[in-house]
């Protein structure tokens, strides 16, 4: 029954709300048309039209007000009343410009800061990968005890295994990324990123190309792997997104290759920082996007069972199985793999190679997840304190509109219409400041990608989205209700009668109301001593990290990095000459002191870690220590400390002579002298030579690792590090390097050439960036709470005013007067810094996990931060304290 | 500006209901046969009609349409919905219910 009602009621109301002008119209009409015909009849009744006219408007009334009675019955006053409310905030607002400015800023500013940071969070972490049912995608690892705790890149061999005998997944794909120099017909090499991959890499991940075709399982066959797939954008640069690229050829190193398809734009796969092989806490570094795919095609019964952390598994689990599952499952598979593991490498020890499963998204926001929630938390806090110091003004201005309020209230507003223009104030200035808030969050992430680490994952994928504008609104809606609460609860309690009665200002700063003041001074102070503590220790650990004792030196050094490729450098003794061939051209370079040639970059990780044992005492256990092939000059160049002996010269090359690290020196000998010892290494003896100092060569962040450095020539590597010394700056290093290598070699691929320092400073990156974003936080708490003190403080001496006067009027001293008015919130700070430090050295131990330079609060950190806060907080304070000390007592008491 | 008391308003909102039941009609003929059949005892203002009319449009009890009238001027005819017809009988049954209560009431004193 009440739908029929509706049925005809509706239409009716819609057309009087939104049809507002036809609805008037036929008013009018109607009304006229009564008029008229009154008038007839008056004038049929024999009147003059002049009278007939007055008696039809006196039977009708007043018609503007009959009118108004109508539209009251359509309902338009709630919307009328709306938009006067609306109306009426404006002019209350832009009478006070200075309030509604600082208040639309402060909020604006916690907004667009709680807005960037939850884009972040948002594309990094809580949006799904960008492929088909990508909830099904997982990523396979292995753990393997004697590498460590952390769980590395699975052995290829081993997944072959899983692939065959676990059922808990659709299909498994194995990857492995690398640069390469790539050119099409005669030009300069580039260097871009490469993954080669299983054939079944784009079944796995359920893409299909935009042209051509993806990888075909004969691609596989060895011999015949000679194609590649390009991602949209390498073909749209390098190839202008010509349409008929399929069959053209590129040469990538100096090998031809078939291009057989191109990816679609969406697609885009991880790279070696978002998904590295080896998941220890190590630096990263700017490696290129991934962007040409090349099939897989190796015979892998020939490859080792023991060789790990190179390899990426990503496999696609069966609908309604559970990464546990298939963990469980392949747990039981992996007894096969560990029969296969020849006797003299098989580890013993229970669960000495775990398979582990873990969700593809998480595999790759790994890390970040943490510290992105963290500065999350830190945010809110931020945003926490700006809207009390906006509850704490409006707080001030109800109090001082409070007779306003009264009067209105005596003359029949309704008390929720009060209280519901508080509310609409703030959420105004909640509006203005959401809109104004989300823009600065659109410049702040332009700006953020481009100072950005590069090993944050995902980054390429922020940006702002309708969950974002949805969580800007709801903090807009929230943060008008933490103002508006104070205020509202004020006047609904409020007594008509009695703020009447009072009449004057004399009794706007009563005890209890500044009181509620203060303590919300407290509170602010609390949050802002807890964010200021953080950025304390933030800072300081990236201080430690930067001041650490490195073991060698960064300045005057560059170093170039070049990629021989097994088709032109399969030889030992090509590469060898390659090297050879490379130093002889850098030591010519004018005004170089040393150089020397290293197998992989320093501060990127360990890597080739491998078992060194003692020749002499076989029975003791044997160390891991990273090994690296070195040149003799590469010590000199890096200033590295001799400890013992001497370092590589050019005869070690025959005799295997080798250096190795003080601590990996300490745990193979202990007291005794380690060089003339001989070790041996994946089956081979080597003599040590000289010992050098600690070196954190692999992280700032971690210890110092072990090390064994061999002279190149017996085994060259593929990636080759040439460093130099100068007498200049580092930068200028740079050109003559790469002309060094490309005299030799105009056709070598130079992946990158760069100082050393900044190799330091990108290392630290993340580190950099989020001190940045924690001290802008700081120094923004900081100041919305000096603001919140002068702004009470200034508040409480404007209504003591005639209070002061009459205390210096009977002798106050201006001491006195100090006191008086910077006591009022001295307890509250005093509380708030308190609190804060109590819940900084709890929450201290839990965040020294995420920094490596700091244990927690120190001494240091503490004192500053309390030196810093108190001497901002006497500054706000003293000004309004001044003024209420210099107050003449005659002016004041007359000011009534 | 004061509102008719809700007695008035219910009543007034009854006799309009009970007048459409007879005929569509427009605002003005509908306050004429107001008054004629009420002897003119009800004085109900004409400016207070409209209001009337319109929030009972509103309720969904009548409806409206705009038509010629019998000397071909355009008005505004007001009708009687099916949720009016059964409000206007649960009204009248209310009415008759209160006022036998009151003549009740009353008929005692008188006694």
């Amino acid at each position: 029954m009440l739908n029929r009602r509706l049925l005809y009621a509706l239409p009716i109301r819609l057309r009087s709300l939104f049809r507002r002008r036809v609805a008037e119209a036929e008013l009018d009409e109607e009304i006229q048309f009564h008029f008229e015909r009154q008038m007839e009849t008056q004038i049929a009744k024999g009147l003059s039209p002049e009278e007939a006219r007055y008696a039809a408007m006196r039977t009708l009334g007043n018609t503007s007000l009959v009118k108004e009675q109508v539209r009251d019955a359509w309902g338009w006053n709630t919307l009328s009343n709306l938009l006067q409310d609306i109306r009426y905030a404006i002019r209350v607002l832009v009478k006070s410009p200075g309030f509604a400015t600082t208040a639309i800023l402060t909020l604006a500013l916690g907004i667009a800061a709680s807005t960037a940071i939850f884009t972040i969070i948002d594309s990094v972490v809580l949006k799904p990968l960008s492929y088909p049912e990508s909830g099904n995608l997982v990523a396979l690892w292995e753990r393997v005890a004697f590498l460590g705790p952390d769980a590395t890149g699975p052995n290829p061999r081993h997944v072959d295994v899983w692939r065959k005998g676990a059922t808990a997944f659709r299909d498994i794909a194995i990857v492995r990324q690398s640069t390469i120099g790539l050119a099409r017909d005669i030009d300069h090499p580039n260097v871009v990123g490469m993954v080669v991959a299983s054939p079944n890499l784009f079944d796995v991940l359920q893409v299909s190309p935009l042209h051509g075709r993806t990888f075909l399982p004969e691609d596989g066959v060895p011999g015949r792997g000679n194609v590649v797939v390009l991602t949209y954008k390498l073909w749209e640069t390098v190839f202008q997104s010509d349409p008929n690229v399929v069959g053209r050829s590129v040469r990538l190193s100096d090998v031809p290759f078939q291009v057989v398809g191109v990816l679609p734009q969406s697609f885009h796969f991880p790279n070696r920082n978002a998904l590295p092989t080896v998941r220890s806490k190590q630096a990263m570094t700017d490696v290129p996007e991934p962007s040409i795919f090349l099939p897989l095609a190796v015979d892998l019964s020939e490859s080792s069972w023991t060789e790990y952390g190179n390899w990426i598994a990503l496999g696609r689990l069966k609908a309604g199985i559970t990464p546990e599952q298939a963990q469980s499952e392949l747990q039981i598979v992996q007894e096969q793999v560990l029969e296969q593991i020849p006797t003299s490498e098989r580890d013993t020890a229970n669960n000495a190679i775990v398979p582990v499963v873990q969700p593809m998204q998480e595999a790759i926001v790994g890390q970040s997840r943490r510290i992105l929630w963290f500065l999350m938390a830190a945010v809110g806090g931020l945003m926490l304190i700006a809207c009390l110091n906006l509850a704490n003004t409006q707080l001030a201005r109800t109090y001082r509109r409070q007779r306003e309020a009264s009067v209105r209230g005596a003359l029949g507003a309704p008390k929720w219409r009060l209280v519901w223009q508080a509310l609409l104030e703030n959420l105004l200035i909640a509006a203005v400041a959401g809109a104004l808030g989300v823009v600065l969050a659109g410049i702040g992430l332009t700006l953020f990608r481009r100072i950005a680490p590069v090993d944050l994952p995902r980054l390429s994928e922020v940006r702002l989205s309708t969950e974002v504008l949805l969580f800007a609104g709801g903090l807009m809606l929230i943060s008008a209700a933490i103002v508006s609460v104070l205020p509202v609860l004020y006047s609904l309690r409020s007594d008509l009668q009695a703020s009447l009665q009072q009449g004057n200002s004399r009794a706007l700063g009563s005890r209890q109301r500044r009181g509620v003041q203060a303590w919300l001074i407290g509170f602010q102070v609390f949050g802002c001593t807890a964010l200021l503590l953080i950025t304390g220790l933030f800072s300081t650990n990236l201080l430690q990290l930067l001041n650490r004792d490195m073991g060698f030196r960064t300045e005057r050094v560059a170093f170039a990095q070049v990629n021989l490729t097994s088709q032109s450098y399969g030889q030992a003794t090509n590469r060898v000459g390659f090297i050879d061939a490379v130093l002889e051209n850098v030591r010519e370079i004018p005004g170089v002191q040393a150089a020397g040639f290293i197998s992989a970059a320093p501060l990127e990780g360990e890597a080739w870690i491998n078992g060194v044992q003692r020749v002499d005492k076989r029975e003791q256990k044997g160390v891991l220590m990273n090994l690296r092939w070195a040149s003799p000059g590469y010590f000199e160049a890096l200033s590295h400390e001799l400890i013992a002996g001497r370092f590589l010269e050019e005869r070690d090359r025959a005799t295997r002579g080798v250096l190795i690290t003080e601590g990996g020196a300490r745990s193979l000998w202990r007291d005794e002298t380690a060089v003339g010892g001989k070790i041996e290494v994946n089956g081979i003896q080597y003599t040590v030579v000289g010992v050098v100092g600690d070196a954190r060569t692999a992280s700032l962040k971690a210890p110092p690792p072990n090390m064994v450095y061999i002279h190149y020539g017996e085994q060259p590597p593929y990636q080759l590090f040439f460093m130099v010394r100068g007498n200049q700056p580092s930068e200028a290093l740079l050109f003559d390097l790469r002309q060094a290598i490309w005299k030799h070699a105009p056709s070598a691929p130079i992946a990158r050439a760069k100082t050393l320092d900044s190799q330091v400073r990108e290392s630290l990156g993340m580190e950099r960036i989020q001190t940045v974003v924690i001290s802008a936080f700081g120094i923004a708490a900081l100041l919305i709470a000096m603001l919140g003190i002068y702004g009470i403080l200034n508040y409480s001496v404007a209504t003591r005013k005639q209070e002061i006067g009459l205390r210096k009027a009977v002798g106050a001293t201006p001491q006195c007067i100090y006191r008086l008015t910077m006591g009022e919130v001295g307890m509250p700070i005093v509380a708030g810094l308190m609190a804060g430090l109590i819940a900084m050295v709890a929450a201290g131990r839990v965040m020294s996990g995420m920094l490596d330079g700091v244990e927690g609060l120190d001494p240091l950190i503490v004192t500053t931060v309390l030196t810093v806060f108190v001497s901002c907080a006497i500054m706000a304070g003293f000004l309004p304290a001044w003024q209420a000390a210099s107050l003449d007592p005659v002016d004041a008491l007359r000011s009534e | 500006m004061s509102k008719p008391s809700d007695l008035v308003q219910g009543t007034l909102n009854v006799l309009i209901l009970r007048i459409l039941e007879l005929e569509p009609l427009h605002g003005w003929a509908l306050a004429q046969r107001l008054k004629q059949v009420s002897n003119d005892v009800l004085q109900v203002s004409e400016g207070s009609l409209y209001p009337a009319l319109h929030r009972l449009e509103q309720e969904g009890w009548i409806t409206s349409e705009w038509r010629s009238t019998e000397n071909n001027r355009r008005a505004k005819f007001y009708s009687l919905t099916r949720p009016g017809q059964r409000q206007l009988a649960k009204e009248t049954a209310e009415w008759s219910r209160l006022s036998s209560a009151i003549s009740q009431v009353l008929g005692l004193r008188e006694a």
